[in-house]
C-alpha cells in the first residue's frame, strides 16, 4: 500500500491510500504466466515440427496442449497484466482508493488465478467445450462470472468515488473491456449442462448460429481483451514513460468510440465461404475495412505522443518496446482487414498465414506493450531502480528477432499453402497432394519453432532482470531512486 | 460499508463457496467436477484462513502502534 500526498486541489492536501499490494501480486503473477505461456508455445511448435515429441500420452498431444498455450498466454499473461494496470491506473487517475477492500482485490487475484489453474488442468484432462478462446466447461464460466462481475463493481466503484473530475481517457478503453467481456462471455456460453454434477454441457445454439456466436465472442475477444484494454495500458504506459501528454485528447476519444462501434460488427469475416448467409459475410467485412480508420488513429496517437521525445528512444529501451509494440499494433490492425476481405481471405483462410497475423498481435502489440508496462510498474510498485537497462536492451532485441522470424516464417508458409491448395493442372486435377504442402511447410515450421525460442529467451531475461530488481537492496534503491520514481497521478 | 466488514463478508462468503465444493466432489459424476469440488474447498479454506489471518495481523500492528505512542 503506498500513500500519496496529493496537494493539487486547494485546502489541506489529501492522503491517498492506494491499494498497491494487489496490483503487485498481478504483476509477479503476469511474469510468470508469461513464461508459462511462451514455453508451452515452443512445445507446441517443436510438436509440429517434430510429431514425436507427442510423446504418445493423450496430456501431451497438440490438440490438449493448445489451449493451454492460447489461454496462458491471453487469460492468465494478457489478463494479469490488464487487471493490475487497471487496478493501478483507475486509482491513480482518479486519485481514489480501490472500492470494495483490500479483502475482495485479493479474492479477485486469487480467484482468477484459480480459474486459470483449474481451466488449464481441465485441458489437459481432456474436458473442454470446444468454442475456440472459450474452452472452459460451464462451472469455471460461472466461476469466471463471478470473479468479472466482482472486478467490475470494483472498478466501477472505484470510477464513482473519484475525487478527480474527469474520467481520463484510458479508464474508458478499461471499462469497455470490462463490460464487453463480461457480455461475450455470457452471450457465447449460454450452455444446458447434462447434469449439476458432470462437467459436460450443451451449447444453447446449433448449427451456423453456433458458429456465429462463437466467433462473435472470438474476434471481439481480440476487439475488447487484447485490443481495447491493452490501448488502455498505452494510453496510460507511453505518455508516463515518455514524459508527454497524449498527442491529441480529442482523437483519443474519436479513437474510442469509433472503435467500440466497429469492433462489435465484425466477427463474421471469421465465417467467409460458409453456411453463413452472404449479407453476413459481407456486413462483417465491411466492418473490418472501416477499422482500418480508428486503429491507425489510435496508432497515430500513441507514436506522436512522443513528439519532442524521440531522442529517448536512443537511452530508453523501456520506451523502445513500447513505441514498437504501437507499430506493431498499427500493422497487425492493417493486415487484420486486409484478410478479411473475401478474396484475400479465399487465399488466406485456414493457413499459417493467419497464425503469423495472429502473433504479430500476440507477441508484437499485446506482449510488448505488457512488456514496457511491467518495466515500468516493477521501479515504481517496489521503489527500486530497474536492475539492468542493457538486460532490457538483450530482451528487446532477441525477441524482436525471435517475432521476425515467426512472423515472416508463418506468412511465407501461409501464403505457400494456399497457392498449392488451389494450383489445378491443365486437365483440372488437384496438382499437390495435402501431404505435399505438409513437406514443404516443415522448414517454415522450425524457423517458427526457432523464433518462438527466442521471444522464450527474451522474456526469461525479463523475469531474472525483474526478479533481480525486486530482491537488489531497498536502501540502495531508495537512495538512488528516491521519490522520482513513483508516478504522478 | 467500511474496510473491515466488506473484508469479513468476504471471509464468511467462503463457508457456502468450500461446502459447495465439498457438495460438488461428493456426487461428482466426472474426474473434472471431482477436481474442481475439491480444489474449490481447498481455495476457500486458504483463502478464508488468509482473511482471519489478516484481521489478527491487522489488530496486532495497531496494538504494537498504540503502544509506540504512549
Amino acid at each position: 500500500m503506498s500513500d500519496t500526498t496529493l496537494s493539487a486541489h486547494a485546502g489541506p492536501p489529501a492522503v491517498v491510500h492506494y491499494n498497491e499490494a494487489v496490483v503487485r501480486k498481478f504483476m509477479i503473477a503476469a511474469m510468470f504466466w508469461a513464461v508459462v505461456a511462451f514455453a508451452v508455445g515452443c512445445y507446441l511448435a517443436a510438436e509440429l515440427s517434430w510429431p514425436a515429441f507427442n510423446l504418445g500420452f493423450s496430456f501431451t498431444n497438440f490438440g490438449r496442449l493448445r489451449p493451454v498455450h492460447t489461454s496462458a498466454a491471453i487469460f492468465a499473461f494478457g489478463g494479469s497484466m490488464l487487471f493490475g494496470t487497471a487496478i493501478y491506473v483507475v486509482q491513480r487517475t482518479c486519485r481514489a482508493r480501490l472500492f470494495g477492500g483490500e479483502v475482495l482485490a485479493d479474492f479477485v487475484f486469487w480467484g482468477y488465478q484459480f480459474f486459470i489453474v483449474m481451466a488449464a488442468l481441465s485441458y489437459v484432462m481432456g474436458y473442454s467445450q470446444g468454442r475456440e478462446y472459450a474452452e472452459p466447461e460451464w462451472h469455471l464460466d460461472l466461476w469466471l462470472t463471478m470473479i468479472w462481475v466482482i472486478f467490475a463493481i470494483i472498478f466501477v466503484g472505484t470510477l464513482l468515488k473519484r475525487t478527480e473530475p474527469h474520467i481520463y481517457v484510458a479508464n474508458w478503453f478499461y471499462l469497455s473491456f470490462i463490460i464487453t467481456v463480461a457480455v461475450l462471455h455470457l452471450g457465447n456460453n449460454m450452455a444446458v449442462p447434462v447434469s449439476f454434477f458432470g462437467a459436460k454441457s450443451y451449447s444453447l445454439f446449433s448449427g451456423v448460429q453456433d458458429a456465429m456466436v462463437q466467433w462473435w465472442y472470438g474476434h471481439n475477444a481480440v476487439g475488447f481483451f487484447l485490443t481495447a484494454g491493452f490501448l488502455g495500458m498505452m494510453y496510460y504506459f507511453i505518455p508516463k514513460a515518455a514524459g508527454r501528454p497524449v498527442y491529441s485528447y480529442r482523437l483519443s476519444i474519436v479513437h474510442f468510440w469509433s472503435l467500440i462501434f466497429l469492433y462489435i460488427w465484425a466477427g463474421p469475416h471469421h465465417l467467409h465461404y460458409t453456411a453463413l448467409p452472404e449479407w453476413a459475410s459481407t456486413l462483417g467485412m465491411t466492418f473490418s475495412i472501416m477499422l482500418w480508420m480508428p486503429s491507425w488513429g489510435g496508432m497515430i496517437n500513441g507514436l506522436m505522443t512522443l513528439s519532442g521525445a524521440w531522442d529517448k528512444l536512443r537511452t530508453d529501451p523501456v520506451l523502445r518496446i513500447m513505441v514498437v509494440s504501437v507499430a506493431f499494433y498499427g500493422m497487425s490492425t492493417f493486415e487484420g482487414p486486409l484478410m478479411s476481405i473475401k478474396q484475400v481471405n479465399s487465399l488466406s483462410h485456414y493457413t499459417d498465414w493467419t497464425i503469423g497475423h495472429v502473433h504479430s498481435g500476440a507477441l508484437g502489440w499485446v506482449a510488448y506493450i505488457s512488456f514496457g508496462a511491467l518495466y515500468c510498474m516493477i521501479p515504481w510498485l517496489w521503489q527500486r531502480k530497474l536492475y539492468s537497462l542493457k538486460l532490457v536492451d538483450w530482451h528487446f532485441w532477441i525477441s524482436t528477432i525471435g517475432i521476425v522470424f515467426y512472423i515472416s516464417a508463418m506468412w511465407v508458409a501461409g501464403i505457400m499453402q494456399g497457392l498449392m491448395w488451389r494450383a489445378y493442372t491443365p486437365l483440372g486435377f488437384l496438382e499437390y497432394s495435402f501431404v505435399e504442402t505438409v513437406q514443404a511447410t516443415h522448414p517454415y515450421y522450425i524457423i517458427r519453432a526457432i523464433g518462438g525460442g527466442l521471444f522464450l529467451i527474451g522474456a526469461v531475461i525479463m523475469a531474472i532482470n525483474i526478479y533481480l530488481t525486486i530482491r537488489q537492496g531497498e536502501s540502495e534503491a531508495h537512495a538512488q531512486a528516491g521519490l522520482s520514481l513513483a508516478p504522478a497521478e | 460499508m467500511d474496510n473491515e466488514t466488506a473484508n469479513s463478508v468476504v471471509g464468511i462468503l467462503m463457508i457456502p463457496l468450500g461446502l459447495l465444493g465439498l457438495l460438488l466432489a461428493s456426487r461428482a459424476l466426472d474426474s473434472e467436477i471431482y477436481l474442481f469440488g475439491l480444489s474449490l474447498t481447498a481455495f476457500a479454506a486458504l483463502f478464508g484462513f488468509g482473511v482471519i489471518k489478516r484481521r489478527y495481523d491487522r489488530a496486532e500492528a495497531r496494538r504494537a502502534h498504540r503502544s509506540d505512542a504512549q
